[in-house]
């Protein structure tokens, strides 16, 4: 566990970790159980007496199956907010978490590149962001049968999971790769914020403005499950634009971390 | 080996608009155990962060052990022991667990050593760091610093913290290191902490080097308390003429004064009386350091 930065990196951060994956898969599954509960008609004609602006800004407007339920539940509000909390400060941590706190100069006045400690830790990211992405969708295979999902299959789930990494992936990318640019935690944390608030919004309310549909094109949250991947399996435009995003603003903030000067 | 071990010339670094480094030329031979001295904000850490590559010049020039900090970065720090002014670790591992991690990040280099060190300073490895007071937090970055058996040791105001009976282990240690050969650069902003282990001592100021000195140099022309005790009283003439002498008390048989420099012309003085006892203090450096405080500040070196 102590032989380099990456197994280093897990093993200081196991518990937080840990909790994070038990926390979201819980959370998210918890959702999913009560989809019998949902599924009856009182409970349709009730949405139905919604107004139709109501139901596109919480994502309910195709809730009458259950892979729309878990849209609009599970992937669309608490399992993609608790990702963005988690990848984002993760994310942060990982330079200017460390830097803030005064502990990464030691490690730099060490025989280590600051791009090979800084990847290093990006990929124990990684890592964590896989983990609790398959646990959940473990949880979800287990309840499918249980909580009635039926009509989505495994395959189905393993896009949808997929896209859940790479959402992930993309807001643990703006923690660190602002972190890493500036040393400011609290910017790069304040950045990832205020793009997950516009994603948000841009999804579900500003889309309903006249003219302005296009905006949802821009979020990441349409890129997560906008497209459905839990019933149209993996949207290759979606998925490579989170994927090359991350890619970008990882190496961005790689190649400012290497020019400036750490610990101020 | 070079001769020199860290050469700077017309080093300047600018934070924003403040200026940390302004033009420091600085020059550590090899092998020898060089304090650098000044007082808070003159600009030692700023000076060290240059050599590990924490932070870039904004110009001038840096070489540590023939090496340039920007371009061989990792060979530096391979070579190098570093204990920062505030030693910064998370507090959630035991000092065991860190030092390892630190020894693998070198290859592996120095691992072997912690047990015999750890034992030296008497620290305890299997407590979490969180639990550790300064002190031993202070040897868990002694022992990361030195474990390796590095050419240089960069040390940032390394003993404070510490206990006297530390502060003396940690001397020894500095010597040791010294007689195999290593060079030593250690900053303070105190005189009494590297004047017991250092050879030269360099004092900063405002971020240039005012005054390079041996140490040996420096306690011979350093002030000394002296008292005499004669066996009949004597007058004050005589005594008070002699250069380097400075206030001048005779209370009967006893002559107390402060000398500046060689003892020579007091004691022949002196030696016209009968004399009971002779006593001088050992010279303090820390009063010769501000003098050069003073006098720099009085001297208007804003220039």
């Amino acid at each position: 566990m102590l032989r380099n930065s990456f197994t280093k990196w897990l093993w200081d951060n196991r518990r937080s970790m840990v909790t994070w994956a038990l926390s979201i898969a819980g959370v998210g599954a918890m959702y999913a159980a009560f989809w019998p509960t949902m599924d009856n008609p009182a409970m349709r004609e009730m949405l139905e007496n919604y107004p139709d602006e109501l139901l596109e800004a919480l994502n309910y407007t195709d809730i009458a199956n259950p892979a729309g339920y878990l849209n609009a539940t599970v992937y669309g509000l608490v399992v993609a907010l608790l990702t963005v909390v988690f990848s984002l400060s993760a994310g942060a941590k990982a330079i200017a978490g460390d830097e803030e706190a005064g502990t990464l100069e030691l490690i730099l006045a060490h025989p280590i590149t600051r791009v090979r400690l800084a990847l290093e830790r990006f990929a124990a990211f990684l890592l964590v962001a896989a983990v609790i992405s398959v646990t959940l969708f473990v949880f979800l295979l287990v309840l499918s049968g249980p909580a009635h999902l039926e009509g989505i299959s495994t395959g189905s789930f393993l896009a949808m999971h997929l896209h859940l990494f790479l959402f992930a992936a993309l807001f643990g990318s703006v923690g660190f790769g602002v972190g890493a640019a500036t040393g400011r935690r609290g910017l790069a944390i304040g950045v990832g914020a205020g793009i997950a608030v516009f994603g948000f919004a841009a999804n579900g309310l500003l889309n309903q403005i006249d003219g302005l549909e296009w905006i949802e094109g821009f979020s990441p949250f349409q890129w997560l499950n906008g497209n459905s991947p839990l019933q149209n399996g993996i949207h290759a435009g979606d998925a490579l634009i989170m994927a090359g995003l991350a890619v970008l603003l990882v190496t961005v903030g790689l190649l400012l971390f290497r020019r400036r000067d750490v610990a101020v | 080996m070079p001769e020199i071990a860290i050469a700077t010339v017309g080093l300047i670094k600018d934070y924003g608009r403040t200026r940390g480094l302004d033009g420091l030329d600085l020059e550590v031979r090899t092998g020898e155990v060089y304090g650098f001295l000044g007082p808070n904000g003159a600009g030692k850490t700023t000076t060290i962060r240059l050599l590990l590559d924490l932070i870039r010049p904004t110009s001038g020039s840096v070489r540590v052990l023939g090496l340039e900090p920007r371009e061989d970065g990792i060979q530096i720090r391979r070579r190098v022991g570093y204990l920062a002014g505030d030693f910064l670790v998370d507090g959630r591992q035991t000092a065991r667990e860190l030092l390892t991690y630190l020894a693998n990040l070198r290859g592996g280099a120095g691992a072997d050593r912690i047990d015999e060190l750890a034992q030296r300073l008497d620290l305890d490895l299997t407590r979490k760091m969180r639990t550790l007071s300064r002190g031993n937090r202070q040897k868990v970055g002694v022992i990361q610093a030195f474990m390796h058996d590095p050419e240089l040791m960069v040390l940032d105001e390394p003993t404070s913290g510490l206990d006297p009976f530390l502060q003396h282990e940690f001397s020894t240690m500095i010597r040791d290191a010294a007689s195999e050969g290593r060079t030593v650069f250690m900053s303070s902003h105190v005189m009494s902490e590297v004047q017991r282990s250092a050879d030269r001592v360099g004092i900063i100021r405002e971020g240039r080097l005012s005054t390079v000195e041996g140490v040996d140099d420096l306690r011979q022309r350093a002030r000394r308390h002296i008292e005499i005790v004669f066996d009949s009283p004597v007058e004050p003439d005589g005594f008070s003429s002699i250069p380097g002498v400075s206030d001048l008390t005779i209370d009967g048989t006893v002559l107390r004064c402060r000398l500046d420099g060689r003892a020579d012309r007091l004691v022949k003085a002196a030696a016209r009386h009968g004399i009971v006892t002779i006593s001088a203090e050992e010279p303090d450096l820390e009063e010769l350091f501000f003098d050069y405080y003073e006098r720099q500040g009085a001297g208007g070196d804003a220039s």
